[in-house]
């Protein structure tokens, strides 16, 4: 004979990933790396920024790594090492997001022993990141102008679990006729407690308070 | 976008706790999604369908209930966060407080969770 029963189980899908972010800030702490999480739209420029801010930041004698995200290929890789810093590759396959366990396997191919900031680079994607964790001290999201005015009304939840949010390519925005302040407003209800950044990572503008807002 | 690995985790989660009792199909599953998740119910119901085909779940009927997500502002302020009233539409609510109008931290809504699970097994 069978009979039917119901089993309480309480278990949290998404817990295993902040579990193992966790541990990833855990080992990151121990070695006294701060790092950062880059997320934001395709092609906003979160490449750029953080090899302006890995420049800058060497130039202070300080020991920077990068770990790329992308879904497939190695272009960004590519460029964080042409800087002179160690940097790993994470390709995706076919997830929209990094994951606290592929950034796991990413830590393993760093010097962290010899490092004082990593910056970690995220897919290019506004909607999924915002659900996995990584085990970075700050997440910060870039947009540019040249996404439109409406970037921030459009994806709220990326605005409002990030630390710093950056709007990219200054230069642009007339251009583009896209005006900063209104983005910058509706970064600021999205979440009260940002930092909001403005950027034109071409020329290198912004970079300082970039810098102060990641605390560095 | 990522609904599908995520259900995929789920699926094997049910089914690891059914063979742990020799289950031989499940009947239902209770499933909480915190509401500033971006997993989206439709699309989490479409995987669930493909997704738990010849297993046994195939045919289980899926309870998925949103989960009002709470946040804490340093006032002392704990509970719902009340969404901006010109946009009323909005999935994920301004993280401000409702009482001093600060930045608020959120404590819940961002988990998804197997609650329970109706399995039939053997009566021994
Ligand atoms: N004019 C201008 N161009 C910029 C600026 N920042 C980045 N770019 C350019 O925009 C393009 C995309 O920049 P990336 O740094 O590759 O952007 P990304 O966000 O890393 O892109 P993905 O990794 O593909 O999502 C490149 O051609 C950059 O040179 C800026 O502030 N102003
Ligand atoms: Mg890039
Ligand atoms: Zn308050």
């Amino acid at each position: 004979m069978h009979k039917v029963v119901t089993v309480e189980v309480e278990k949290d899908i998404l817990s295993a990933n902040r579990k193992l972010a966790d541990e990833n800030m855990s080992l990151l702490d121990e070695h006294g790396i701060r790092s950062f999480d880059f997320l934001g739209a395709i092609g906003s420029g979160k490449t750029l920024l953080i090899e302006r801010l890995i420049d800058l930041l060497k130039a202070k004698g300080k020991r920077c790594a990068a770990i790329a995200g992308d879904v497939a290929g190695d272009d960004d890789f590519r460029r964080f090492e042409s800087h002179g810093v160690p940097a790993a590759n994470i390709s995706t396959g076919k997830e929209c997001h990094l994951d606290a366990h592929l950034v796991d396997h990413a830590l393993e191919k760093l010097p962290l022993h010899d490092l004082d900031y990593l910056f970690v680079e995220n897919v290019g994607n506004l909607v999924c990141p915002v659900d996995f964790p990584l085990g970075s001290h700050k997440r910060v999201v870039v947009i540019s102008v040249t996404e439109g005015d409406d970037m921030v009304r459009k994806h709220p939840a990326i605005f409002a679990f990030s630390d710093v949010i950056v709007i990219n390519k200054m230069d642009l925005s007339e251009a583009m006729q896209v005006d900063p302040d209104a983005l910058e407003n509706d970064a600021m209800r999205a979440n009260p407690a940002a930092k909001v950044v403005r950027t034109d990572a071409r020329r290198g503008e912004g970079l300082d308070e970039l810098l102060a807002a990641l605390g560095i | 976008m990522h609904e599908i690995s995520v259900m995929s985790e789920i699926v094997k989660g049910i089914i690891d706790e059914a063979q742990k009792r020799n289950a031989l199909r499940v009947e239902r599953v209770s499933v909480e999604i915190g509401e500033y998740t971006m997993l989206g119910e439709e699309q989490l119901r479409f995987a669930f369908k493909v997704i738990s085909k010849d297993t046994l779940l195939e045919n289980a009927e899926l309870d998925l209930r949103t989960v009002a997500g709470t946040i804490e502002c340093e006032c002392g302020f704990k509970g719902e966060a009340s969404p901006a009233s010109d946009t009323p539409h909005r999935s994920v609510p301004v993280l401000e407080c409702p009482k001093c109008g600060g930045g608020a931290r959120t404590v819940g809504g961002r988990e998804c969770v197997i609650r329970d699970i109706r399995m039939v097994v053997p009566d021994v």
